[in-house]
């Protein structure tokens, strides 16, 4: 999966979890819970879609790396390379 | 050899809750409900054509879809249940009664603040700093102190009336302890009731339930009814699944039991069988309906609750005797914001009650003390709303054997177990307890309870840092 497709399918996967989530101009650096306004709740299921989707296991050291959406993109493009 | 991933004991709100949160992210999950309906304490049966709720007087936790981190939205983001699709009837207002003094309070926190500010001046202060405290709180602690809210409120406020008014809303919607209540419980039921506020869904309790139900189907989960769980099946420091009264087992790799401590802790293998305290609090409840143009008989008939006490030392403790009308709460379930016109007028009595004597009486009794008992509750409330028995229809009591016999819950304790397990843990690694006695109180509590258990022991959830 290229590096633009792995962020749509984070923003798709956060429209998911919330419809009312604002996801256009998102900064990529800045952290993705300041600027959505998600509860810490909200991001376990980032990691659980990604699990159901593609058989990722993400260990919970790993959740930092979902702070923004280029440090989610950086973790997840080898992990996603033969998607 | 596994059926299923996740098995729930209980299809009450916790447990549905708990299954739907699950079965977003993996459909093997099977819920097993004893009786034929969903609910468990929340549910309904009927009576002369007429739908009757059993729990529901209002839901606590009421918030504005704006309020994005409420507990409310995020439960229903947890399930993904659209708040789109669901319509809220928030309360009208609420009455305190003591003998000398009475606060209302609704859904504004501001109101309740201006009537503390005229009616206790000297703690106007106090409280507001108070209200700041509780803001901060961490809404889903899952540790097992246990610190006095009584303790705490008069460490904070001067007037033990103001403590006593406080405390009889919060204690008669969710208290499983005598006298006192647990802080952390306290502070929950604080701001769900004074600070989010009461509210019920558009249509009833079923109309909830089956949304809950088809939702849960869609996600792929399944339900059997009747199907009542008579052992927990065990293997090493591990449960493999259950036992059913039908002698079917069922093997699963992980279990949620909603069934409370006491009655979870009886499923377990002799050795951890441990005797479990069941509450001591538990109710007397009549229903009266009546034709919808006598409700201008009864006085305060804009409330939607009456929290009373007949006393100025009104004591939360299991009464000596059947019931103790001197203090309850007087619940109007029509006066809701916005509700459709309906052509009768429901009135609901709640007394805490004494399940012992209850259970004491021969049949023939127990059928006569419902009905003695319950004009004893109507003579009590009558200086506050008025005598409106002359025009009622149809009426039904619920005594503690009531409530034991159709939920869970042990001699009737419709707030479970004084001891809380709030981490949910129990003697097997893949067996959680969630609902009530894990700690949460009210609809949206016990379902955040199946959500949270899931969550942290199951989808192996800790707040990640970001």
């Amino acid at each position: 999966m290229t590096r633009d497709r792995i962020k749509n399918l984070i923003i798709e996967i956060i429209q998911d979890i919330d419809e009312d989530a604002v996801t256009d101009n998102l900064n990529p650096d800045e952290q993705l819970r300041d600027q959505l306004d998600l509860d810490s709740m909200d991001f376990l299921d980032i990691v659980m879609e990604l699990r159901k989707r593609y058989k990722l296991q993400i260990p919970e050291e790993d959740y930092p790396q979902f702070a923004t959406l280029n440090s989610c993109v950086d973790y997840l493009e080898p992990k996603l390379k033969d998607f | 050899m596994r059926d299923y991933n996740l098995v729930v004991i209980g299809g009450g709100l916790s447990g549905l809750a708990a299954a739907i949160r699950y079965a977003r992210f993996d459909s093997s999950v099977l819920v097993l409900e004893r009786h034929s309906k969903p609910g468990g304490l929340n549910s309904f049966y009927w009576r002369q054509g007429l739908l009757l709720e059993t729990g529901l007087h209002a839901m606590t936790n009421y918030a504005s879809l704006a309020d994005r981190h409420a507990p409310l939205n995020l439960l229903l983001r947890q399930l993904k249940l659209s708040r789109k699709k669901m319509s809220f009837h928030e309360q009208k207002r609420s009455l305190i009664r003591f003998p000398d003094k009475s606060l209302s309070f609704s859904n504004d926190p501001e109101y309740l603040l201006a009537e503390i500010a005229v009616k206790f001046p000297h703690d106007i202060d106090r409280f507001r700093s108070l209200i700041s405290e509780f803001r901060d709180y961490p809404a889903l602690s899952t540790d097992n102190r246990r610190l006095s809210a009584r303790s705490y409120l008069e460490d904070r406020l001067t007037d033990p009336f103001l403590i006593d008014m406080l405390l009889l809303p919060l204690m008669m919607y969710g208290n499983s302890s005598e006298h006192d209540m647990d802080l952390d419980l306290f502070i929950i039921l604080f701001r769900s009731i004074f600070l989010e506020g009461l509210f019920r869904p558009r249509g009833t309790i079923k109309d909830f339930l089956d949304l809950l139900l088809d939702h849960y189907r869609s996600l792929g989960g399944e339900i059997r009814f009747q199907s009542e769980v008579a052992e927990v099946l065990t293997s090493g420091n591990g449960a493999t699944g259950v036992k059913l009264a039908s002698g079917e087992e069922v093997y699963c790799g992980n279990l949620v039991s909603t069934v409370g401590g006491p009655a979870t802790f009886r499923l377990l293998p002799a050795a951890v069988n441990k005797e479990m305290i069941a509450g001591r609090i538990s109710f007397f409840e009549s229903i009266y309906i009546l034709p919808g143009k006598s409700r201008h008989k009864l006085k305060d008939n804009g409330n939607t609750n009456i929290f009373y006490s007949l006393k100025d030392d009104f004591v939360f403790q299991r009464p000596d005797q059947a019931i103790d009308p001197s203090w309850g709460v007087i619940n109007f379930p029509g006066n809701f914001q916005n509700l459709p016109e309906s052509d009768n007028f429901q009135v609901r009595l709640t007394h805490a009650a004494n399940y012992e004597v209850w259970q004491g009486y021969s049949r023939e009794e127990y059928r006569e003390m419902k009905v003695s008992w319950a004009e004893k509750s109507r003579e009590a409330v009558a200086p506050l709303i008025g005598n409106f028995y002359d025009d009622v229809v149809l009426e039904d009591f619920f005594t503690p054997l009531t409530v034991e016999k159709f939920t869970a819950k042990d001699r009737g304790a419709v707030y479970g177990s004084p001891f809380k397990i709030k981490d949910g843990r129990t003697p097997y690694d893949n067996l959680y307890i969630a609902g009530t006695d894990q700690g949460l109180i009210g609809i949206v509590g016990s379902m955040l309870s199946g959500v949270t258990m899931v969550n942290k022991h199951i989808l192996l959830y800790k707040a990640p840092v970001l």
